[in-house]
């Protein structure tokens, strides 16, 4: 074998390597660019979304308890991301694997429907939240977690960036989000941001609880909320 | 209160009691296969399952189905697609297994 030929085997491991550590965070193209490209049938949004709502409701709000995240108000962009990166492998949810699959949501343009119907529904007034009240001191030392170490990502009020597939998070159910901050430090979530992985290392379990207990206060502006905790979906009657 | 006027009422009360019961047990049911989310996967009416490898569950055993659940839950029984199902388990009572088993039983297959 000569050398050349060995360089171009070793490259193509390289490349390999590369590609599969990116493909854990983002893969960029594909149908991710199409689906955010296409223009949303909101009509057709409805109708793909029913298979969506056994689990999140009808509203998007997920359930209080934390096993079903508010899909209501999250951009586009990460909504996208995250039902591409489960219908792929990317990241495992065993539960919500086969309603991402093609056969069930469908194609880009599916896709790209229902993300545009999911980000307009106004948000539930009543999420999940930790137990510490503004003015404790876990409060206080979780506020001022996030300002040091989530606050350039994710914003002031937890708003996320849509350019960049970094999630809202305000509003979220506590128990939700403590389970994929635990999953997203152990490794356990593939396709977390190594940016993230490396900032919150060194977060114990306390800190943990103290930084999503602040983010699960957030206040959500009023204008994306419900009129109440009471509102019903009247797209399903 | 005469007696012939006694006699509707009793049978009206005893109509309430025995059906009470029932009906709300089977309304409970009908419930918790929503609320639960096992409509998601095994379909609104327990026979028109979300994926071809998911069971239809209509019409199927009552003990048998709640021993599945049971187990599903407890992680005894693991194979299969039960990692799908596991993820939603801890949201179910024994109680509710009971209910929820009783119901699909009452299913037309």
């Amino acid at each position: 074998m000569n050398t050349k030929l060995h360089i171009s085997i070793a490259a193509i491991f390289l490349g390999l390597a590369f590609s599969t550590a990116s493909m854990a965070w983002l893969e960029k193209g594909g149908e991710r660019d199409e689906a955010l490209g296409l223009t949303p049938d909101l009509e057709n949004g409805v109708d793909v979304y029913e298979v969506c709502a056994a689990c999140h409701l009808t509203e998007g709000w997920g359930t209080k308890e934390g096993t079903f995240p508010q899909l209501a108000g999250q951009l586009k962009g990460v909504l996208v991301k995250q039902l591409a990166d489960i219908r792929e492998g990317n990241r495992d949810n065993p539960t919500m694997y086969p309603f991402a699959l093609p056969e069930s949501i469908g194609d880009a343009q599916a896709l790209a429907d229902v993300v545009a119907y999911i980000e307009k529904l106004p948000m539930n007034p009543d999420n999940g939240k930790g137990e510490w009240a503004a003015g404790t001191a876990e409060f206080e030392q979780g506020k001022k977690l996030y300002q040091d170490n989530c606050v350039k990502c994710h914003g002031e009020q937890g708003e996320g960036n849509l350019k960049e597939f970094y999630p809202l998070i305000q509003g979220q159910h506590y128990n939700y989000m403590l389970r994929q901050f635990e999953w997203i430090r152990d490794g356990k979530r593939r396709n977390a941001n190594p940016d993230m992985v490396e900032q919150i290392k060194s977060f114990t379990d306390k800190d943990m609880q103290m930084v999503i207990n602040y983010v699960s206060r957030i206040p959500v502006p009023k204008e994306k909320l419900a009129p109440s905790k009471d509102w019903l979906n009247p797209d399903f009657d | 209160m005469t007696q012939s006027k006694l006699i509707p009422l009793l049978s009206a009360a005893a109509l309430l009691l025995a059906s009470s019961p029932l009906s709300a047990m089977a309304a409970d049911g009908a419930t918790l296969y929503k609320t639960k989310t096992c409509s998601a996967c095994h379909g609104k009416d327990g026979k028109t399952p979300l994926m071809p490898n998911y069971p239809k569950v209509a019409g199927q055993n009552s003990a048998y189905a709640l021993q599945q659940m049971k187990d599903i839950k407890s992680g005894a029984r693991n194979n299969g697609q039960t990692a799908s199902m596991k993820g939603v388990m801890h949201l179910v009572t024994d109680e509710e297994m009971q209910v929820l088993s009783d119901y699909l039983a009452t299913l037309t297959p």
